[in-house]
């Protein structure tokens, strides 16, 4: 026969226990609500669609050609974005061993910008949008064209290669491989570090705007017969 | 019909001639023809010396250009290239005028250096059959010719813009190129030629090619070979012999032109 008093105190330590339980319940909610809302959602990296193939204009310094070859990458869908991604896996191809026309690795490109034409501003005194009145200014072959401006880093450039022909097909690869993958980019304009820069490495010339266009039948090699 | 009838009949005739000649003169007058401006006459073409050429060894001075290895410069070596076909074309008969003739490329009688304006400007004053702009690389093999990137135009016009003066040149320049090519392709030296925006060949009033000397093979010290450098040199300097009868200057335009009829400006803007 079990006591008034032991029947007491078991029950008071099942409530106790339940209440316990109960306890911890709570404070492991309250732990984990503290948790998700310290957690930094920043989105870090682009959003990347499914690995898709795209054609990178590819330099050859033996020969001076360049040639179109497709390769499966992923790229972000923000336009920006994927500019950017393009000429990183291009120029990461080119610091590949046994490359065609070799180039430091590391990071080439800070960042593009897609400016849409005719540049507009604004004027002084109204918040109005304005085109600009100077005939020389660049304007749209197609409604929708846009002008590319690429802001190279000053480590990837200090580190090309010096030389009339591995300047120009680095600049014409850029070129062409954004010509074939971004169709509404007119135009290309090249900084570093955010400045203008009269030459990549001493000698092609990084201060005039370049036409996008198809570079791969921009070269003719003639060799000894 | 009598005498004095047939006279009336014949004032009235000649009345009539300047009636008639009006009405055919008044269609042209009613709807008058579309307001096409005269084409300018050109203008008497630049002065321009057959015998002369001109080289221009780049870089000096402080600006070495490319490093080829740890005691070999590229401005060493377009200058020794130069000086190489200076002799050449001079024993041709060719006045030969270079930019620089020493390490350094300075302006006369004083050490301010050259600018790569500065070049062009002498260029253009000496109104050479050719302009050459030598250059030298580790990369590649055989010789680079490059001419500029800027899209022909048929006419010199007057007045023309410094960073577009190449422009109507370029058909001549790539005229050039193919001659040197050939001459090149003969002479057995691996070739390539493309087109490049190399300052300051835009700027240049002549047939204009950028000239790069790469090693002949896979080792860099060829450069310095001068064995290599006399091919090269001799089959530039007989290339550019042919040359001097085949080079035409471009027709020149006045500056001041409609819209209508003023030729495309190059691809610089």
């Amino acid at each position: 026969m079990i006591s008034r008093h032991q029947r007491i105190v078991f029950w008071s330590l099942v409530g106790c226990i339940l209440a316990m339980g109960a306890l911890l319940f709570g404070e492991r909610q309250h732990a984990r609500d503290r948790i998700v809302a310290l957690a930094d959602a920043t989105p870090l990296d682009a959003p990347y669609s499914t690995t898709e193939s795209v054609t990178l204009d590819l330099a050859n310094d033996a020969d001076g050609s360049i040639t179109a070859t497709t390769r499966p990458i992923a790229l972000p869908g923000e336009v920006t974005a994927r500019a950017r991604a393009l000429l990183e896996h291009l120029i990461a191809e080119y610091s590949l061993p046994g490359s065609t026309h070799p180039l430091q690795s590391g990071a080439a490109v800070d960042d593009v910008f897609l400016l849409p034409l005719p540049l507009v501003g604004h004027s002084a005194n109204t918040s109005a949008l304005i085109a600009s009145t100077d005939p020389n200014a660049l304007q749209p072959q197609t409604p929708g064209g846009e002008l590319a401006v690429i802001n190279l880093r000053s480590t990837f450039v200090n580190a090309h290669p010096s030389g009339v022909e591995v300047e120009s097909l680095t600049l014409l690869s850029i070129i062409g491989t954004l010509h074939t993958n971004l169709p509404q980019i007119e135009q290309i304009r090249f900084l570093v570090d955010g400045q203008p820069r009269e030459t990549l490495a001493g000698h092609a010339d990084l201060l005039r705007t370049y036409p996008s266009r198809d570079t791969t039948v921009q070269a003719q090699p003639t060799t000894e017969p | 019909m009598n005498l004095a009838q047939k006279s009336v009949i014949c004032l009235l005739a000649l009345a009539t001639l300047p009636c008639l000649a009006q009405t055919a003169a008044s269609p042209a007058q009613a709807s008058p023809a579309p307001n096409h401006p005269k084409p300018p006459a050109p203008l008497p073409p630049s002065p321009f010396n057959r015998t002369t050429i001109l080289l221009d060894p780049a870089h000096g001075g402080a600006d070495s250009g490319s490093r080829i290895s740890d005691t070999l410069l590229e401005k060493d070596i377009t200058l020794s290239l130069a000086f190489k076909l200076r002799s050449l074309l001079a024993a041709r008969g060719f006045t030969v005028v270079m930019t620089r003739d020493s390490d350094a490329a300075t302006q006369a009688d004083t050490p301010t250096p050259l600018t790569l304006d500065d070049r062009a400007g002498i260029a253009n004053r000496a109104h050479p059959a050719a302009c050459l702009l030598l250059h030298a690389t580790a990369a590649g093999r055989g010789v680079h010719l490059y001419r500029s990137e800027l899209d022909p135009i048929p006419y010199e016009v007057n007045e023309t813009p410094w960073l577009t003066a190449q422009a109507a040149w370029v058909t001549q320049s790539q005229n050039l190129q193919k001659q040197l090519g050939m001459a090149l392709t003969r002479a057995h030296v691996p070739l390539v030629f493309s087109r490049a925006s190399v300052r300051p060949v835009d700027s240049f009033a002549c047939p204009a090619l950028v000239v790069e000397l790469a090693p002949k093979g896979s080792d860099n010290s060829t450069l310095t070979d001068d064995g290599y450098q006399q091919q090269v040199a001799r089959a530039i300097a007989a290339a550019l012999v042919f040359w001097q009868n085949q080079a035409q200057p471009p027709q020149r335009l006045p500056a001041v032109q409609t819209p209508a009829s003023a030729p495309e400006t190059g691809a610089q803007p």
